[in-house]
C-alpha cells in the first residue's frame, strides 16, 4: 500500500505588515501544496485531479476563535480563489462554518449573494441541519444542510490547535462544526466520536482534501488564544489522508510544546486518542512508516 | 429551502421569530444567536487562570477555556466569565395537566405552567424530547419570560404550581431558582422535573424554593447509565437521597425499556433501595417506553413488563407504584394502603375521583403521604 503524503508548505514571510496573511503568498503556497499532494504539472491540473468541474465544493472553516484563532478570510479565500482560477466556476465554491456570528467575528464579510465567493453559516437564513437524525455508531445528530445538501466535495481548511480536551484540534475535528450537537461528544477526549462524525455518510464520502492552517500554531492552553503559547509557524498542510495531516500536525504542537519546556500531550493525559481509532477505523495512517513528509519553503 | 433557493438570494432576509409555544420540531428554521439568547453570569462556577472556568452546577464538572461551552450547551465562557445563554428564555411553555409530569401525590386535578429552555446535561439515547433537549439554544426558537413574568403569568392562568420541565432543568437553574422565588411569593407552587444530574450545593439551594421533585431514574447500573444516558449513576442517587432528606416532596420515574433495563432483579434491586433510602412511601412510576431519538429498533414497552415491575416493586414493600403512559390502566390509580380502596382515580392526565380528606383515606382514614392542598 503507498504511503500517505503530507505536505507541508512554508513561507519565509507569509504576513503583510499589518498582520494578516498575505494573498500572493498564500496564493504560491496553495499552488505548491497542490501540486506537490497531486503531482501535477500544473495548477487546473491539481485542482480536476481533485474535484470534478461540477463540483460544489464547500471549504469548512473553524471559526471559534475569534479573530485570533480561526482560519481567517485572509487563509480561506485564497483557498477559494486558486480553485475558481483553476477550473471551478465561482459560484461552485464557498466558505462555510456553523454560525455567521463566528464567521463574522473572524473576519469574515458574509455573503450569499450571486458575485464572488459565498460565505455563510448554517444558520443563514433557509440552511439550517437536516431534518433527519444521522445515528452513525455512536454519534447521533444531524448535519448542516450546507455538508448534506450544498456541497458535493469538502476540504476541511482547519485551524491546527491544542485542545484542552482532545488534545489536538484540526482538520478531523473540524467536522465537528456539521453537527448540530458537537458538544455531546467531547467526553473521553472525544474518542471515538471524531473519527465517528468523520465516518459518517454525509462526511467521509465527500470530503477530498485536508488544509491545515499552522500559521499560528496555539500549542498549548487551546482552543483558546493565548498569546504566549502561540507561535508562528508560518505553514500549511495539505494531505488527502486526513489521518496524516492530523498526525504530522500533531508532531508539529509536540515539536512547539518541547522547545517551550512543555511535556508532552500525553503527559497531561491529553494525546489525542481519536487518531488511532480513526487509524483503526480505516480513515488514514498514523504510522510514522507510513506517512511520507515533504516540506517546502516558498518565497 | 434547498440549495438553489437559498442561493437565489436567501441572504438578507429574515426569519420571523414566532411565539411558539410547543416543543420545537426540526431544526431546519435555525436561528443565529443574538437578542434570543441571554448573557447572564452563570451561578456555580469557578474562574481560573488563563480565562479557564469550571462548571460545579452538574457532577460533569466541565473545564472550559474562552469561547467553549459545556455538555449542555447553554452555558458558554466568554472572556474567563461563565454566562447562561437561557436566563429568561423559553423555548416550550404549555399548561398541562400536573398528572403529566407525572405528580400523582402533589395537587391533583390542577393545573402546573410547564416551561422549558433548550438543553440537557445528558443525552439518553431513548430521549423522548430531543428537539429541544439535545440541541443549542440558537437552533430553536426562544422566547422571553423572565422570571417574574413567568410567575405572574402561573398565578393569571389559575396554575397551581410551575413545572420545570421537558428538557433538564438544571441546566437553566439561574432561571428556575428566580421563577421559584417570584412564584412562592405569589402562592403558586414549583415542580421539577429532573434527571438529577446535579450537584450537592445548588440541590440544597433549589430545595429552599421549589415544593416537589420528580427524578427519572432511567436505569439501576452505571453500565445503563454509561451507555444509554451518556451519563453517571451515583450523583442520581444521592439526588434522590437528598430530596427525601428533606422537606421537598418526591416522586421516581422509571422508564421501563424492553431488554434494557426491564430485569426484574434490577427492579426489585432499584425498589429495595427506594424503600430503604427515600422511603416505601415514595411513589414510584414504571413507564412506558416508546421508541425515539436514538432507540428505534425496540417496540413500545408491552403492559406485561410494566405490571410485573410494578407487581416487583410492590413485593419489595413500596406503597405507591404507578404505570404511566397507559391511559386507561388501572395502576394510575392511587390505592389507599390501608383499606385497599381507590383514594384519587385516574384515567390518562384527567382525575376522575378525589377520595381524600386532609390528606387522609375519607373511608379509613389512613394517612396518604403528599401534597393535597
Amino acid at each position: 500500500m503507498a504511503v500517505s503524503r503530507v505536505v507541508v508548505i512554508k513561507a519565509s514571510r507569509p504576513w503583510t505588515p499589518a498582520g494578516a496573511a498575505d494573498p500572493a503568498v498564500m496564493a504560491r503556497m496553495y499552488a505548491r501544496g497542490f501540486a506537490l499532494l497531486t503531482g501535477e504539472k500544473d495548477d487546473p491540473g491539481a485542482v480536476s485531479s481533485l474535484f470534478g468541474s461540477g463540483d460544489r465544493v464547500g471549504i469548512k472553516v473553524n471559526t471559534i476563535g475569534g479573530k485570533a484563532l480561526s482560519t481567517g478570510p485572509d487563509v480561506a479565500l485564497p483557498l477559494a480563489s486558486f480553485l475558481s482560477r483553476n477550473g471551478l466556476p465561482e459560484k461552485n465554491v464557498f466558505v462555510w462554518d456553523r454560525t455567521t456570528r463566528e464567521l463574522r467575528d473572524a473576519g469574515y464579510a458574509v455573503s450569499a449573494g450571486r458575485g464572488g465567493i459565498k460565505v455563510f453559516g448554517t444558520d443563514a437564513p433557509g440552511v439550517g441541519y437536516g431534518s433527519d437524525l444521522v445515528s452513525h455508531l455512536g454519534v447521533g445528530s444531524l448535519y448542516s444542510n450546507i455538508q448534506t445538501e450544498f456541497a458535493t466535495a469538502s476540504i476541511s481548511l482547519a485551524i491546527l490547535k491544542d485542545h484542552g480536551l482532545a488534545g489536538v484540534t484540526a482538520g478531523l475535528k473540524n467536522y465537528f462544526g456539521a453537527i448540530h450537537n458537537p458538544n455531546k461528544y467531547h467526553d473521553s477526549r472525544c474518542d471515538p466520536y471524531v473519527a465517528e462524525v468523520f465516518d459518517a455518510p454525509p462526511i467521509r464520502p465527500k470530503h477530498r482534501l485536508t488544509v491545515l492552517d499552522a500559521l499560528v500554531v496555539q500549542f498549548h492552553k487551546g482552543p483558546s488564544y493565548h498569546a504566549r503559547w502561540a507561535a508562528k509557524f508560518g505553514g500549511l498542510i495539505f494531505s488527502l489522508d486526513p489521518v496524516a495531516a492530523d498526525t504530522v500536525g500533531w508532531t508539529i504542537i509536540e515539536r512547539l510544546r518541547a522547545g517551550a519546556g512543555l511535556p508532552p500531550l500525553a503527559g497531561e493525559g491529553r494525546a489525542p486518542a481519536y487518531l488511532a481509532t480513526a487509524a483503526r477505523m480505516g480513515l488514514g495512517r498514523t504510522d510514522p512508516a507510513a506517512i511520507e513528509t515533504v516540506e517546502e519553503t516558498v518565497s | 429551502m434547498r440549495r438553489r433557493a437559498f442561493l437565489r438570494g436567501a441572504a438578507g432576509t429574515g426569519l420571523a421569530l414566532g411565539a411558539g409555544l410547543s416543543p420545537a420540531r426540526g431544526l431546519t428554521a435555525v436561528l443565529g444567536p443574538g437578542p434570543n439568547l441571554s448573557r447572564v453570569e452563570a451561578r456555580y462556577y469557578v474562574k481560573l487562570p488563563d480565562r479557564e472556568v469550571e462548571c460545579r452546577l452538574c457532577p460533569r464538572f466541565c473545564r472550559l477555556g474562552d469561547k467553549e461551552r459545556g455538555y449542555c450547551g447553554v452555558r458558554e465562557n466568554i472572556g474567563g466569565t461563565y454566562y447562561t445563554l437561557v436566563y429568561g428564555k423559553v423555548c416550550t411553555l404549555n399548561v398541562d395537566p400536573i398528572e403529566k409530569k407525572p405528580f400523582f401525590h402533589v395537587l391533583p386535578g390542577t393545573s402546573a405552567l410547564s416551561l422549558a429552555a433548550a438543553g440537557c446535561n445528558v443525552n439518553c439515547k431513548f430521549c423522548q424530547n430531543w428537539e429541544i433537549s439535545q440541541v443549542r439554544p440558537e437552533q430553536i426558537e426562544h422566547f422571553d419570560l423572565p422570571p417574574d413574568e413567568a410567575a405572574a403569568k402561573a398565578k393569571d392562568m389559575g396554575c397551581a404550581a410551575i413545572a420545570y420541565t421537558y428538557t433538564e432543568p438544571t441546566v437553566f437553574f439561574e432561571s428556575m431558582y428566580d421563577t421559584a422565588v417570584q412564584a412562592k411569593r405569589r402562592g403558586v407552587r414549583n415542580v421539577v422535573v429532573t434527571g438529577g444530574h446535579i450537584n450537592p450545593e445548588p440541590l440544597a439551594d433549589l430545595l429552599g424554593v421549589v415544593d416537589a421533585v420528580k427524578v427519572d431514574l432511567k436505569g439501576f447500573t452505571q453500565e445503563f447509565y454509561k451507555d444509554y444516558v451518556r451519563g453517571d449513576l451515583k450523583p442520581v442517587l444521592e439526588t434522590i437521597k437528598a430530596v427525601a432528606k428533606s422537606e421537598v416532596w418526591l416522586e421516581i420515574v422509571y422508564l421501563v425499556i424492553p431488554t434494557l433495563n426491564d430485569g426484574l432483579d434490577g427492579i426489585r434491586e432499584m425498589a429495595k433501595w427506594v424503600k430503604g433510602e427515600a422511603g416505601d412511601h415514595v411513589p414510584v412510576h414504571f413507564s412506558r417506553f416508546v421508541p425515539m431519538y436514538l432507540v428505534k429498533n425496540l417496540p413500545p414497552t408491552p403492559v406485561s413488563t410494566l405490571d410485573a415491575a410494578r407487581d416487583a416493586a410492590r413485593g419489595e414493600g413500596l406503597r405507591f407504584v404507578y404505570v404511566g403512559n397507559v391511559p386507561g390502566h388501572e395502576g394510575e390509580t392511587t390505592y389507599c394502603p390501608g383499606c385497599g380502596r381507590a383514594a384519587v382515580r385516574r384515567v390518562g392526565y384527567r382525575v376522575e375521583a378525589v377520595k381524600l380528606k386532609r390528606g387522609r383515606c375519607e373511608a379509613c382514614g389512613t394517612p396518604i403521604p403528599g401534597i393535597w392542598a
